[in-house]
């Protein structure tokens, strides 16, 4: 028994709470939101330090029972990986929260309300170990979003709000159908223990969820008018931590409760991957506007990321968790850059960009550095990661690996155009010098994100070697033990 | 007990019905409809009461009574509503009252 | 030993840091300085690990040594690993040694520059990824020094990032680099499927257990990766483009030290070519076509360090036909020469340039000879080892190389036709680069704009390396001499056994007949150009649009791409994106309406409606009963 993993879940709930309850003014609350955030943080590194990371199965963990006849349980519990992943989100949400912070959002209370509410049931996402609460979290995750991306969104949010609830509602509620089927007919919600099954509709169910969430092409249609509309740092969350919130979806739920609809699907969810990894490649290669280009760039990721969950060896699933890790934190900061470039210059076309290097140094290190390692150059993180991947995936077939290789290829285009349309050759209409260099809140939400990189580009084994227990050959398994 | 079979006063019973369902059916004058639904619901009871007595038992003169009472006051709202439509100089045709459609 | 190669890779990376981080408060000057100095910690901590080599007898020449774990997953193990034997020491010192000159020169060059601290950030992180390179212990960490390189290239070359020119370069050279980062990960994940690792003692002995086609397929991949980064054909076209780097950058990344790199490569993973004889034969192949290729372009180049650029590219097209044919030594033995050779003729072109404020096209220039005496006679040492002429350094490697040719067969006797066509060519074009330079009348343009350099720190700091550079080019070739004084071949033999050796005749008269080619090619440049007996022929056109390869890959990679991502956009993204929920929309508004047609608002209807389901409720009734 442990509270660890259920104050992780509920510090930022009361976080919400006193927020809304509590007579503060504005400055007040940002404050202390941005406060609970790194407190989130401060609880997660003791987390970690308590994590034992020899020991493959569930640490952390938490067990009470909630509708006993249908022996539905609050069963919470960390993994290796999903340790990582709610790291990566609490140190996301905290960066998102500072720059909204910086930025000022106007209705406050609410606004910064919604935001714990959303990181406490992120957190609950990837810690839940219950189908039902896995559920009531992944709900919980979209309220907020919905009245965050449709509230404090650009011009277009309403549209694109509607699109994101249509497709994420009708993925859920297949979702939900395959949890009540599954969980009637295998006696119990609960993850852990509660051995495979083998049919192909329920698992299904679960994968179209998690297929418009993360998104799988071609249910992406409702990805760039979200990541377009919304604000820079609810984008940053979105991109960052939500879409692997599906993720990890496919990985705890999908692939290791169902090892036979996995193994028989595989194939058709690896051409959906492949194909959203081309295609988000070469769409981010001829986007017109900053967001553009890191919204179809994350499509590509999710497929790279898919592709390695679903070669299911060694290779491609620690190179996946490593990936989800490093697109979590690339694309936050990608979407901070971009919002912070979006103020200055008041907007985002790269065709009104341009020479923004000169007199910002510190802008041009940041986004150069970040994008050098979005673009996976050998060295960075994201190469581990997308080497790892591809490795894994190249013994499921060959084809596989090439159409990955051709994605470095396009990747190097699409990204070097970016930092070159923003910061190169002369200052568009739209950049003037009263355009400032990063300022030192800025730097102090971006530097953090860009340092964790680049510790994971020394050291990515820090994740690989600690995801799944000492024997991850065995992990699947082990996992359900 | 005297008197002709019950067979006879269910083929009566049957033919008010139809008649009565043909009326509704048929004509176009909400009161003349409505005075078919009456027919209708007469040959109903009478249905009600043979069997009543065919069985020797008094569940279907309840029941009969039950459906006068109905009737009365279907009639009373009926009738209500189409003085309300005179009063309007709507014109009394079933077929022309369609504001309803979907 | 250990330490001092651990010290060796990361000194220049804690420049780098350091400079980034402190920024303004470092002092321009200071950057250099810095930079300088970690490089030449570097070189000295080579020397150490060279100097505890030698004391190791030749078979045991051999220490890897891992500091961390870099990527793991299961039984998969990648660390941060080096290793220190001959080849690595070899390179180390000539990296280190060669970088730490260009380093201390670039002071000079680039003093006054606004951006000076970001040029020497990177180019210390240059040379510390090439050091990553060079003296990785695994293919995995190799790669990611390979793609640093090429990251520290793309920085470099587009440093000056307000011309657009630059920037295109810039963008070109990364993304035909990454064409062969991809290859080179495709070799790696066959190679990972076979042998479970990538550590250089696991995976070499392995070799010629693979099956045929995979041994081709992994040389084949690990070729594509050596012959993007080194330029050769059919990935050629970004090095002259590179020029648009400052000079410096020229002389250390894009002749010493980067693009040797597939060089590098071939030699290191030598058994898994040698596993693929055809392919080995193909880079051999490939290296010959580019040095005839590149010749004829410079034949017609009128940017003087586009001339050098495409003899770069020339010569590691000798050392892709001697690595090709087996001749490890003599390769390694003509890239520690041509580094020498070509960084210094890239700084002296620096001087000139700088000299001329700007000014790269040599139909301008002219009697440089009376403007820049010491200048003149460096550019002439370099020319003159690049022409192979003895005994200056480029005679000794370029001609072992040819002789080990000679040495092979039929097709080593066929590419040493190649070669020899090469040297004329080389002869050629080098000498009419000096010539159009440095001899003849002064011009107009050179009298108006020529000013003297100072003698102070900048003076200094251009003049000691070039210097340095110039005794190396002319001595360095003694080095190594035929059969009869080898110890580069020697030091080499534990690492990289050569395939084939050159008996003493063919030796001789390869030489022979080398010099006398190149010496007849200088001969036609001076009467042409020194002398102005005769006029040039006019150029074809072939030559002049770099026989079109340019163009080529425009219409068949960098155009379609455009038009499919164009297309995917309009046919593809356009209509899910907007219709799929219109659509849906649409679909359940046509049910609606459908369904809507039930609602007739007539009473007869509805009561018509009743009188039928009654009347079906009540056979169903009856039959079920």
């Amino acid at each position: 028994m442990h509270w660890l993993t259920t104050a992780l879940i509920l510090l930022p709930v009361g976080g919400a709470l006193a927020i809304w309850i509590l007579p503060l003014q504005s400055f007040a609350v940002g404050s202390t939101a941005l406060l609970v955030a790194l407190a989130e943080v401060g609880l997660w590194i003791d987390s970690v330090a308590r994590f034992d990371f020899s020991k493959p199965g569930l640490q952390l963990d938490q067990r009470t029972s909630w509708f006993s006849d249908l022996h539905v349980s609050y069963h919470v519990g960390l993994y290796g990986f999903s340790l990582w992943l709610v790291g990566m989100t609490v140190v996301v949400m905290a960066a998102a929260i500072a720059y909204a912070f910086w930025a000022g959002r106007d209705r406050p209370r609410a606004y910064y309300g919604l935001m714990l509410l959303l990181t406490g049931a992120l957190v609950g996402v990837f810690a839940a170990q219950d189908l039902l609460l896995f559920y009531v979290f992944w709900e919980a995750m979209l309220i907020p979003l919905y009245v965050l991306v449709g509230v404090w969104g650009g011009a277009g949010r309403l549209r694109a709000t509607l699109v994101f609830v249509i497709y994420t509602m009708a993925g859920s509620l297949l979702m939900l159908a395959s949890i009540i089927v599954l969980g009637i007919s295998q006696g119990t919600f609960d993850l852990v223990g509660s051995g495979t099954n083998g049919s192909d509709w329920i698992f299904l169910g679960f994968v179209a969820a998690f297929a418009v969430k993360a998104p799988l092409f071609p249910l992406h249609a409702w990805l760039p008018e979200a990541y377009r509309e919304s604000s820079p740092e609810v984008a940053a969350v979105l991109s960052g931590v939500v879409s692997k919130a599906a993720a990890y979806g496919f990985l705890r739920i999908a692939i290791s409760k169902f090892p036979g609809p996995t193994s028989d699907f595989r194939i058709p969810i690896l051409v959906l991957a492949g194909c959203g990894l081309i295609y988000g490649s070469l769409l981010a290669f001829r986007a017109p506007d900053v967001r553009g280009v890191v919204a179809y760039s994350s499509l590509a990721q999710l497929g790279l990321i898919t592709f390695g969950l679903f070669a299911v060896n060694d290779l491609g699933l620690n190179g996946a968790v490593l990936q989800m890790v490093n697109h979590g934190l690339i694309s936050a900061t990608l979407f901070l850059l971009a919002g912070g470039i979006e103020r200055r210059a008041a907007t985002g076309e790269l065709a009104r960009l341009g020479g923004m290097a000169r007199g910002r140094p510190a802008l041009a290190t940041v986004l150069m550095t970040t994008g050098i390692i979005a673009l996976a150059v050998p060295g960075s993180t994201a190469f581990a990661g997308e080497f790892a991947i591809l490795a894994g995936v190249f013994r499921t077939g060959w084809a596989w690996a090439v159409v990955g290789g051709i994605a470095i290829v396009l990747a190097a285009m699409y990204m070097l155009r970016l930092i070159s349309a923003v910061l190169h050759i002369s200052p568009g209409p739209a950049v003037s010098d009263a355009a400032l260099d990063l300022r030192p809140a800025e730097l102090g939400f971006l530097v953090p994100l860009v340092a964790c990189l680049l510790v994971l580009s020394a050291w990515p084994a820090a994740i690989t070697d600690r995801s799944f227990g000492s024997s991850p050959s065995s992990a699947i398994s082990e996992v359900l033990r | 007990m005297n008197g002709p079979d019950v067979v006879w006063y269910l083929c009566v019973a049957a033919f008010l019905f139809c008649t009565g369902a043909l009326g509704v059916l048929i004509r176009r004058s909400p009161l003349i409809v409505l005075l078919s639904l009456e027919i209708m619901l007469n040959g109903s009871n009478l249905a009600l009461i043979a069997f009543a007595r065919h069985h020797g038992r008094e569940d279907g003169q309840i029941f009969a009574l039950a459906v006068m009472a109905v009737a009365a006051s279907e009639v009373v709202v009926g009738l209500g509503l189409i003085v309300a439509m005179a009063r309007r100089r709507l014109d009394l045709d079933v077929d022309k009252l369609r504001t309803l459609r979907g | 030993m250990i330490a001092a190669a651990w010290i060796c890779l990361f000194a220049p990376l804690g420049a780098a840091i350091a400079i980034t981080l402190l920024g303004q408060r470092l002092t321009r000057r200071g950057a250099g300085y810095l930079a300088t100095t970690s490089v030449g910690m570097s070189f000295v901590a080579a020397l150490v690990s060279f100097a505890g080599l030698l004391g190791d007898s030749p078979s045991q020449r051999y220490h890897p040594s891992t500091l961390w774990r870099w990527l793991t997953a299961g039984p998969y193990d990648f660390g941060m690993r080096i290793t220190v034997d001959p080849l690595s020491a070899f390179m180390m010192l000539v990296v280190a040694g060669v970088g730490f000159l260009i380093v201390w020169y670039s002071i000079g060059y680039m003093d006054g520059d606004d951006e000076e601290r970001r040029y020497f950030a990177y180019m210390a992180l240059f040379v510390f990824s090439m050091l990553l390179l060079v003296q990785s212990g695994n293919l995995l960490l190799l790669l990611a020094g390979w793609g640093l390189v090429g990251l520290s290239s793309y920085l470099l070359i587009g440093f000056w990032h307000e011309r657009p020119s630059a920037i295109a370069a810039a963008k070109k050279a990364f993304v035909m680099n990454a064409v062969g980062d991809a290859t080179m990960a495709l070799a790696l994940f066959l190679l990972i499927q076979r042998t479970r690792s990538l550590d250089f003692e696991k995976v070499f002995p392995q070799a010629p257990a693979f099956g045929g086609w995979a041994a081709n397929l992994i040389a084949l991949g690990l070729l594509g990766g050596a012959v993007a980064k080194s330029a050769q054909l059919p990935l050629q076209t970004w090095l002259p483009d590179a020029m648009e780097g400052p000079t410096p950058v020229s002389a250390l990344i894009h002749a010493a030290t980067m693009v040797t790199a597939g060089v590098y490569l071939i030699v290191r993973t030598h058994t898994l070519f040698e596993a693929a004889p055809r392919v080995e034969e193909l880079a051999a192949g490939l290296g010959a076509a580019t040095l005839l290729l590149a010749g004829l372009i410079a034949l017609v180049q009128t940017d003087i360090k586009r001339v050098i650029a495409y003899s770069t590219m020339s010569q590691i097209g000798y050392m892709f036909l001697g690595v090709g044919l087996g001749a490890y030594a003599n390769g390694m033995f003509h890239l520690m020469t041509h580094a020498f050779f070509k960084a210094l003729l890239f700084m002296a072109a620096g001087i000139v340039i700088h000299a001329l404020a700007g000014e790269q096209d040599m139909r301008r220039m002219g009697g440089l000879r009376q403007f820049l005496p010491r200048t003149y006679w460096a550019f002439m040492v370099g020319a003159l080892a690049l022409a192979g002429v003895p005994p200056f350094a480029g005679f000794f490697s370029k001609d072992s190389i040819l002789a080990a040719a000679l040495a092979h067969g039929w097709y080593g006797q066929l590419l040493w036709v190649v070669g020899m066509v090469g040297t004329f060519l080389t002869g050629l074009y080098t000498f009419r680069m000096l010539f159009m330079a440095f001899w003849g009348e002064p011009s107009a343009f050179v009298r108006e704009h020529f000013h003297a350099l100072n003698r102070d720190v900048v003076g200094v700091s251009l003049a000691v390396p070039v210097g340095v550079l110039t005794v190396l080019a002319a001595l360095g070739g003694w080095l190594q001499f035929a059969d009869v004084w080898t110890p580069v071949s020697n030091w080499l033999e534990p690492v990289a056994p050569a395939l084939v050796e050159a008996s003493g005749l063919q030796e001789a008269a390869s030489s022979a007949i080398a010099v006398v080619l190149g010496i007849a090619g200088i001969g036609v440049a001076w009467w042409i150009y020194g002398a102005r007996r005769a006029e040039a022929p006019r150029s074809l056109p072939l030559l002049e649009h770099k026989f079109y390869f340019d163009e080529l890959y425009d219409a068949l990679f960098y155009r379609p791409a455009v038009f499919l991502a164009n297309a995917l956009l309009k046919w593809v993204e356009r209509p899910l994106v907007f219709g799929s929920v219109r659509e849906l929309a649409g679909a359940i508004r046509e049910l609606g309406l459908e369904t809507r047609s039930i609602q007739t608002g007539l009473v007869r209807t509805y009561a018509l409606a009743i009188a039928a389901s009654v009347a079906v409720a009540t056979l169903v009734f009856v039959v079920v009963r």
